[in-house]
């Protein structure tokens, strides 16, 4: 009996070390260096301790996984906020339904900053002399971050992306942002962002092959007090390109009629 | 004065590829009647500071006391900014107009805008763009 | 309505414009004709032919590369035929131009919205050119790399440019067939190749034009009218994104029902 128990234990034992081992089998990530299936690296990037310029953000960066929002924990909406919140469908996430009401499925811009937690797409930093621009692979879209000192304005046109202002505070990069219309969702789960919302930012490079940001976001009309974010890592990635990853309507509908729709729903 | 020069080098500029012929990519253009005009005192209901045209509604008493709720379209906000000055704040909900607008050719209540005076101050004025009939 | 007549209306008004623009300066410049181009106070300050910073308004084709296209292959001719656009010889009340409900526009039809800013941002290795329009981007790839051999399908290519002298030459490949060539509704296939040449003629100006050569399209190469870019450093690029919500609620409220009776 004990015999018989000692063996389903090794059997059992066993079993779990096989499966442990496959899921720590390894892949190329961002940076060219071996990760684990968390995305954590399994070895020391090569390139990690070379000299670098913390003042230079330029380059492919990749982020270590793609979140849902800024973090787990939202602070209390507003009544406006919570009636925006019921109406959004996701199709992905905790409330994830078969079809859903995204806006971004029919193509509408996605939006600041729900477009920086798409972060396994790449996104490319390059710096001029009066600006730091800002490409995203996904929706292929950028935003300029001016770093020219100017002010951010007072009573800004609202558009998608906002208008963002950067200024350095020691090897830290700051970027205030405003101007933002009230259309797009502020991220994956549906949650809302009104016409009030601003952003702080942060970017620091910590090392040369890795770059670290934050926000915090301020929007008393939807959210009852600041949201401040998890930490987000990047990866240099010199080896990524960019593709142009433009949302087409058509090519949206296409998917809809041919796989989405019949997938979810009998006609 | 130099500076009013190379704005309005722009505005021409904009106004010529704008005016004519960016509006109407949608087919919006070949709706409206532009020989004849239709003016209206409305008091605004909507006011669309976007893509792809501005445009305005606005609620219209007709002769009997009814209540139309009235469409006008003009420019790309772009060309709204630079041609006129507009901006998002131009209109709101609550104002008094005085709108000319180029009517639809079917009748419904939508037209390409003309002309509106707001508090006594003309804010825009394409009435150079209707024709003379035969035309 | 003829769009050409409004076109000719609008190429007048903004011909008065420009004469009492001149006529208020006074002086040197005298009465003006039509399209006329005043005379910019910076065009004679010095400049680098290889810089190419800044924001800048055209003027040049809209409609289409010329008014006079290349015979058409019958693969082409049928597309022409289904295309319904929304302005020009061909205009219709609603049509089917996919930019209407915010398919990428694509280049080089892009570039033919010229009124709208562009703004291109140069740096070591390549030339960034942003369009207002959509506001989208294309980059020229200036570090002396190939044309990819095997390119991606895109709606805006891929673009590489070299020096000529004080010309910079742009050759782009790797486009998909999803979008109109023009505003008339002309196609373009996956086979189209692009070189345009650009030249910064004084401190305000670049002239472009551009060689279309597209043979499952086309049964010649078709050579654009010249745009003329003018520098407009006091113009600000706005976010003119196309979002299909926007288009969606202004073709409910204003275009169908200016069309059509529900």
């Amino acid at each position: 009996m004990r015999k018989c128990l000692l063996r389903s234990i090794a059997l059992l034992t066993g079993a779990l070390v096989v499966s442990t081992l496959g899921y720590a089998q390894t892949y190329e990530g961002p940076g060219g260096q071996t990760r684990d299936r968390r995305g954590l690296p399994t070895a020391a990037s090569p390139t990690a301790n070379l000299p670098f310029d913390p003042h230079d953000l330029s380059g492919v960066w990749m982020g270590l996984q793609n979140r849902n929002t800024l973090s787990r924990t939202p602070p209390p909406m507003t009544p406006w906020a919570q009636a925006r919140y019921n109406a959004a469908k996701p199709g992905i996430g905790p409330r994830a339904q078969p079809l859903g009401n995204d806006p971004i499925m029919t193509c509408d811009p996605i939006g600041y900053p729900r477009l920086a937690f798409y972060n396994d797409y790449p996104m490319e930093m390059v710096a001029t002399k009066d600006r730091l621009i800002e490409f995203f692979d996904f929706f292929y879209v950028h935003r300029t971050i001016w770093m020219d000192g100017r002010e951010l304005p007072k009573d800004p046109e609202p558009t998608w992306y906002g208008y963002s202002v950067g200024h350095w505070d020691g090897n830290t990069l700051v970027v205030n942002v405003t101007g933002f219309n009230d259309q797009s969702w502020l991220d994956n789960d549906g949650h809302p962002h009104s016409d009030q919302m601003k952003l702080e930012e942060r970017f620091t490079r910590v090392d040369h092959d890795t770059m670290q940001s934050k926000m915090t976001l301020t929007d008393p009309a939807a959210y009852t007090t600041p949201w401040v974010s998890d930490i987000e890592v990047w990866k240099l990635s010199p080896k990524q390109t960019m593709r142009e990853d433009l949302c087409a309507p058509s090519d949206e509908a296409k998917y809809k009629d041919e796989v989405r729709d019949p997938a979810a729903a009998k006609k | 004065m130099r500076s009013k020069l190379a704005v309005i080098f722009v505005l021409a500029a904009v106004c010529l590829a704008a005016s004519g012929t960016l509006f109407a990519h949608h087919g919006s253009g070949v709706s409206y009647d532009m020989t004849k005009m239709m003016t209206h005192e409305g008091v605004v209901t909507e006011f669309q500071w976007r893509n792809p045209h501005v445009y305005v509604l606005y609620d219209v008493k007709d002769d009997q006391g009814n209540v139309v709720n009235w469409g006008a379209e003009t420019h790309a906000p772009v060309v709204c900014e630079n041609q006129d000055n507009w901006s998002k704040d131009t209109l709101k909900p609550g104002d008094k107009i005085t709108i000319s607008v180029f009517p639809s050719k079917i009748g419904t209540p939508r037209g390409l805008l003309a002309k509106i005076v707001l508090n006594g101050k003309v804010i825009i004025d394409d009435t150079s763009r209707g024709r003379q009939p035969g035309q | 309505m003829s769009s050409t007549i409004l076109l000719a209306l609008v190429v007048v008004f903004s011909g008065i414009a420009s004469g009492q623009a001149a006529q208020e300066q006074g002086g040197g410049q005298g009465q003006r004709r039509g399209r006329a181009q005043t005379p910019s106070p910076t065009a004679n300050l010095p400049f680098d032919a290889h810089d190419f910073n800044g924001v800048w308004i055209g003027r040049g084709p809209f409609n289409t590369l010329s008014d006079k296209p290349p015979a058409m292959t019958p693969w082409a001719q049928a597309r022409y035929d289904a295309a319904k656009p929304g302005i020009g010889p061909r205009a219709q009340p609603l049509g089917n131009d996919p930019m209407m409900a915010c398919d990428p526009i694509g280049y080089p039809r892009i570039a033919f919205y010229n009124a709208y800013p562009m703004e291109f941002v140069q740096t070591k290795d390549r030339l960034i050119q942003f369009f207002d329009f959509f506001y989208v981007h294309r980059t020229i790839w200036l570090d002396g790399r190939s044309l990819p051999a095997d390119p991606e399908p895109t709606w805006y290519g891929y673009s590489v440019g070299h020096w000529d002298g004080n010309t910079l030459v742009v050759e782009t490949t790797g486009f998909n067939d999803e979008s109109w060539l023009d505003n008339d509704g002309h196609p373009h296939s996956d086979q189209m190749k692009l070189e345009e040449r650009f030249t910064r003629t004084n401190h305000d100006t670049i002239e472009a034009r551009m060689t279309l050569t597209d043979p499952k399209a086309y049964t010649a190469p078709w050579v654009s009218d010249v745009t003329t870019w003018r520098l407009t450093p006091k113009q600000a690029m706005r976010e003119d994104l196309c979002a299909p919500s926007d288009e969606g609620k202004y073709k409910d409220e204003m275009r169908e029902p200016a069309a059509s009776k529900k």
